[in-house]
């Protein structure tokens, strides 16, 4: 929120401070100090600052009908109930407290009116709605267990905005939002959180990209000051050596050049690769992130039953089966690892499975199929306990 | 009531959840009625008399007739028998029981796919046996075994090794009564008066029902569960019904299901879980020898001729084979080869080549 | 036993062999498909009648027990047919291994990476251990990855169930760098903890690239252990002196996990530590470790989709020494018969994949 002074730039701001407001009403343009960020009222708040308030020459407010003409610093604020008026009517109406709309009569407070964006202010007040609802009803596809029930989710939504844009059962369809807030706090919690990561992923990955610009700018940089400077060194070089030897001045000159060739390309091959391959990779993660993302930890996964809550298991048996086991004088067992009430508890598992599987009866039950897949079973009757 | 599937993410809470025992392949394969099992191995035993008939009758024309083959149940007496062998072999080896159930699963379930005149139960046994105790993880060396048991060797019993997995339907897993049983035993404990003593009395009765009913169909009906709860009912009702009840504590259960379910493995393990009368089996055995079939039998006619037949077969495969390729060379197009093999696909498993 | 052969041989039809792509002492591995949708598969044939004592028992493992487990982080065993000669296990095909994910230097983990995969290996663990089997073999190199991303175990050559009370098992199981103490000192009795130092290892290794402990022999491994946690004392592990193989091999102090994973969070070293522990009773199981606050620390785990994976590599024909059991091999090259058309019509597509992905309009928000 911290682009909001830029909507203000059009004159001084002057912090209204303590109760009296009666004596300075007319003279300096009043500034209405709104710190409102719910948008219960109407308005739509541009966080970024990059769109900019609606702005004509034919505007003129609608209660005291002075335009810009008349008043050059003529400003036009949205009420919560969509009404446009300008900053001074707005001021001499509710400055003294709520009062109601001049054109419309619901009461308002002066806090409540935001600068406008659209020129419809239908659709100002349509975008605000809809930013609302938004912020609640996140729930996205993967939430739901098939596209029907998705699609119906979706739908729901457009009918209670729609509802709330053109006012129809508007307290029927809060009371329907209130529910639906009830019912989904976790989930709507989760996609809050989910939704800041992809922000956050779409941060790094932009700050990483410009990182990595600037580093290869550095780099080319770089590259460049050294390519000069050996350049240099190199032409110094060759009159030196024309000075002091007496070799031939071609072959130097022939030789030197070989040198600063071998040195360029050697130069190229090392810098830029390791740089370039990470970045990518990087890069495309980035882009899957924003595709597919990562998931909560979920301990198990699978639909297998293996009867656990059928039986519990004791610590101690009456059991000569593994009486030798259990008193394992020398301690090899334990030492070892090996666990009796592993041993157990396979066999009590097998006590109850199975169970409450009722027999096959006559020709024609289902048929044993080498290729069916586990579970496929008819007869199986659960057990109820 | 199935706890423990408290995740938030949608996935597992809205799924149906699959019981582990129905997982396993004795579930999925391994599971018939009364009735089937009839069926079964009457239409098993039919097939394999028409099919023996056969070779009887292109070994020597007319020889059929004279024939008594064995019906359904002469196969399953004799089957019967040797599972009780199975018993006998283990005692000797000291192999754990479960080595010797698991045989004796793998035996019973083999003639539910062969039939007795084709592999007589004897070898067939052997091998059982010795890979169950593979499939167990209590592996002794083939020569270890063949030692031990007079008049056999050792290809007596690897001949026939794959051809037991593979009428298994490589099907390895059994899950036992015993072990079940070994559970109720524990969890019994846990009820709120468990008499000590008695239990341990009980648990020998139901044990010696367990080993019985091995004798019997149950395990191919019935789930070893069950099977364990009726040989302790069979040793104490009150118990096994008190222990019912407090599984199934739902009060508008008066009688869980599964107590009626128990009733029938009872009269089987009473009518059926005692060894066959030695008469009557010893009167099949011996008609069996002359009901073999004689394609199996090395040496014999038939098998000679089903010999030749293979072999030309694979030749033919062979030389087809050397064709295709002598086609592709001349075709001198790398990829023409590609083309050819892919429309005549390679049914026959066997080549070492491909 | 003819009908029992025919119905193996349409089993038999619903699969096609395309190219072998690797090759052991007794299996034969293949690239293939399933005839009907095309899916792609991989195609182990073992030779049967191979060795004196008949079917050889990692086979008889394989398949016994990955016809029984059906779960998302564990290989899936389509189909099984047979002939007279071989035994065919069809396996979903999967493209590369952790191994080759972690030597690969141009791919960066994020923790949130190692994060989701170490997630993945705990289930599909605890899944076993749920059903009362020991795999008794894990390393990166048997941790499978799917082209979805999913990580998959693989190889149960090794695997068995829980023993009885009483009955002995072989201590001469795991990969030697990433077995545990109570193995190289010769426990015959143990359990499902065995499993989980190896998981404890691969951790490790996935924080630091490199294995974590790699001994040359096993008195070797057991002072690079030492060497690495401490030497235990007895208090730590009662009665480990009593192991049936027992040496003392040296005294080493104990040094913070925190000096050598410099970058690794506090969560990440106590699940680590716990996954270390000498004694096997007190080493953290797959459920608690399922439920252990790392994994629901921030950040959250990467989703597998989008976990990197080595680039497809093209080599022809490798032989593996003991092929024990991966479904795919080292390399997913052409092999003997070359077939270009198809592998570039692959690599296009894929690249063609990431290009459309990044250029996905952004969702249209006016929640801002």
């Amino acid at each position: 929120m911290s682009n909001r002074a830029n909507g203000w730039l059009r004159g001084t701001i002057v912090r209204k401070s303590g109760v009296s407001t009666a004596s300075s009403t007319r003279t300096s343009t009043p500034q209405i100090q709104s710190t409102s960020t719910t948008v219960f009222g109407g308005g739509v708040k541009d966080a970024s600052g990059r769109t900019s308030e609606y702005f004509s020459m034919e505007d003129q407010c609608p209660v005291c009908k002075s335009d810009r003409y008349l008043n050059p610093k003529l400003r036009l604020l949205v009420s919560a109930c969509y009404h446009k008026m300008c900053e001074s009517c707005i001021d001499r109406l509710f400055t003294l407290g709520p009062a109601p709309c001049p054109i419309c009569g619901k009461i308002l407070r002066k806090l409540a009116f935001t600068p406008q964006t659209f020129e419809d202010l239908g659709v100002e007040k349509e975008v605000a709605v809809r930013r609302r609802i938004a912020k609640e009803f996140n729930k996205r596809r993967e939430d739901f267990p098939d596209l029907h029930a998705y699609n119906d989710y979706l739908e729901e939504v457009e009918d209670i905005t729609f509802n709330l844009i053109n006012d129809i059962d508007v307290a029927e369809t809060e009371a329907r939002i209130v529910q639906y807030r009830q019912e989904n706090a976790a989930l709507i919690e989760l996609n809050i959180q989910r939704e800041e990561q992809y922000a956050q992923y779409l941060k790094e990955q932009e700050d990483f990209e410009r990182q990595e610009r600037e580093q290869r700018a550095a780099e080319l940089r770089r590259a460049e000051e050294e390519e000069r400077e050996e350049r240099e060194k190199g032409r110094r070089e060759i009159i030196d050596k024309l000075e002091t030897s007496d070799k031939d001045a071609i072959k130097l000159v022939a030789r030197s050049r070989l040198e600063a060739m071998r040195r360029a390309s050697a130069r190229s091959t090392s810098s830029g690769n390791v740089l370039q391959s990470s970045s990518r990779l990087l890069r495309s993660r980035a882009a899957q992130s924003t595709v597919v993302p990562d998931v909560p930890h979920v301990p198990l996964q699978d639909n297998w039953y293996a009867y656990e809550d059928m039986f519990t298991l004791r610590d101690n048996y009456d059991d000569p089966a593994s009486e030798a086991v259990r008193r394992d004088r020398e301690g090899i067992m334990r030492a070892g690892g090996y666990r009796v009430e592993q041993a157990w508890e396979r066999a009590l598992r097998c006590a109850v499975a199975g169970l409450e599987i009722m027999p096959l009866e006559g020709l024609h039950s289902t048929a044993s199929d080498p290729a069916a897949v586990p579970g496929a079973g008819g007869d199986v009757v659960m057990a109820s306990a | 009531m199935t706890a423990d599937i408290a995740s938030p993410a949608a996935e597992s809470s809205t799924a149906v959840r699959t019981t582990l025992y129905e997982a396993s392949t004795q579930y999925r394969h391994w599971r018939y009625s009364l009735e089937q099992l009839a069926h079964t191995r009457a239409a098993l035993n039919t097939a394999a008399v028409s099919a023996i008939q056969e070779a009887f009758e292109s070994d020597e024309p007319g020889s059929s007739s004279s024939v008594s083959f064995l019906n359904a149940d002469e196969e399953h007496l004799l089957v019967k028998l040797y599972v009780g062998k199975i018993s006998q072999l283990c005692g000797h080896f000291r192999f754990p029981e479960e080595v010797e159930a698991t045989a004796v699963t793998y035996l019973k379930r083999f003639y539910l796919k062969n039939t007795v005149m084709d592999w007589h139960p004897k070898n067939v046994m052997l091998t059982a046996l010795f890979l169950a105790t593979k499939t167990t993880n209590h592996p002794i060396s083939l020569e270890a075994y063949t030692s031990h048991i007079p008049k056999t060797a050792p290809s007596d019993v690897l001949d026939l090794e794959f051809l037991v997995a593979q009428s298994l339907g490589f099907d390895f897993a059994v899950w036992h009564a015993h072990r079940s049983l070994w559970g109720l035993w524990l969890d019994v404990q846990s009820l709120p008066d468990a008499p000590l003593d008695d239990l341990r009395a009980s648990y020998d009765t139901a044990l010696k029902y367990v080993r019985a009913s091995r004798l019997t169909d149950a395990e191919l009906v019935y789930t070893p569960s069950q099977i364990a709860l009726a040989c302790l009912s069979l040793a104490s009702p009150s118990l096994a019904s008190t222990w019912v009840r407090s599984k199934f504590p739902d009060p508008e259960i008066t009688d869980p299901p599964v107590l009626g379910v128990i009733e029938p493995i009872k009269t089987l393990i009473l009518a059926d879980g005692s060894p066959p009368e030695v008469e009557a089996v010893r009167e099949v055995d011996r008609r069996l020898k002359l009901c073999k079939n004689p394609e199996k039998v090395v040496g014999s006619k038939a098998y000679l001729k089903k010999r030749e037949e293979e072999e030309r077969k694979a030749d033919e495969k062979r030389r087809r084979k050397a064709d295709v390729i002598k086609r592709a060379m001349e075709d001198g197009d790398p990829f023409g080869s590609e083309l050819a093999g892919r429309t005549a696909l390679d049914d026959d498993d066997d080549d070492d080549e491909d | 036993m003819d009908a029992v052969e025919k119905a193996n041989a349409e089993r038999q039809r619903r699969w096609a062999k395309d190219q072998k792509i690797g090759e052991g002492t007794y299996a034969v591995v293949y690239r293939g498909r399933e005839v009907a949708t095309g899916r792609k598969v991989a195609i182990k044939k073992i030779k049967v009648g191979q060795f004196k004592d008949g079917l050889d028992m990692s086979a008889i493992r394989e398949v016994k027990y990955l016809r029984e487990l059906k779960h998302q982080n564990v290989i899936e065993l389509l189909d099984v047919f047979s002939s007279k000669m071989n035994l065919n296990l069809v396996l979903e095909f999967l493209d590369t291994d952790l191994e080759l994910v972690i030597k690969d230097r141009s791919l960066v983990f994020l923790p949130a990476d190692i994060k989701s995969w170490m997630a993945m290996t705990f289930r599909g663990l605890e899944f076993c251990h749920r059903n009362f089997i020991l795999h008794r073999d894990l390393k990166p190199n048997n941790l499978l990855i799917a082209a979805d991303g999913q990580l998959k175990l693989a190889d149960f050559g090794l695997a068995r169930d829980f023993a009885d009370p009483g009955y002995k098992m072989t201590c001469q199981v795991i990969t030697r760098w990433y077995r545990p103490a109570e193995l190289l000192f010769g426990s015959r009795y143990y359990s499902t903890a065995v499993d989980i130092w190896s998981v404890g290892c691969i951790f490790a290794e996935l924080m630091l690239r490199t294995p974590y402990l790699p001994g040359e022999s096993d008195m070797d491994q057991l002072k690079t252990i030492f060497r690495a946690l401490g030497t235990p004392t007895e208090e730590e592990w009662p009665g480990h002196t009593k192991l049936p193989d027992y040496v003392p091999v040296g005294q080493f102090p104990k040094t913070p996990l925190r000096d050598l994973f410099t970058a690794a969070s506090a969560d990440c070293l106590n699940l680590l530590s716990k996954c270390l522990i000498y004694e096997p009773r007190r080493r953290i199981s797959a459920k608690e470790a399922l439920n252990h606050p790392y994994f629901f620390a921030l950040p959250y785990p990467t989703h597998p989709s989008k976990l990197p994976k080595p680039a497809p590599k093209r080599s022809s024909l490798l032989p593996l020494e003991e092929l024990d059991g991966n479904a795919e091999p080292n390399s997913s090259g052409p092999g003997v018969k070359a077939n270009p058309p198809n592998k570039l019509k692959r690599k296009h597509s894929e690249d063609g994949m990431n290009e459309r992905s990044k250029s996905i309009a952004r969702r249209l928000d006016f929640s801002q």
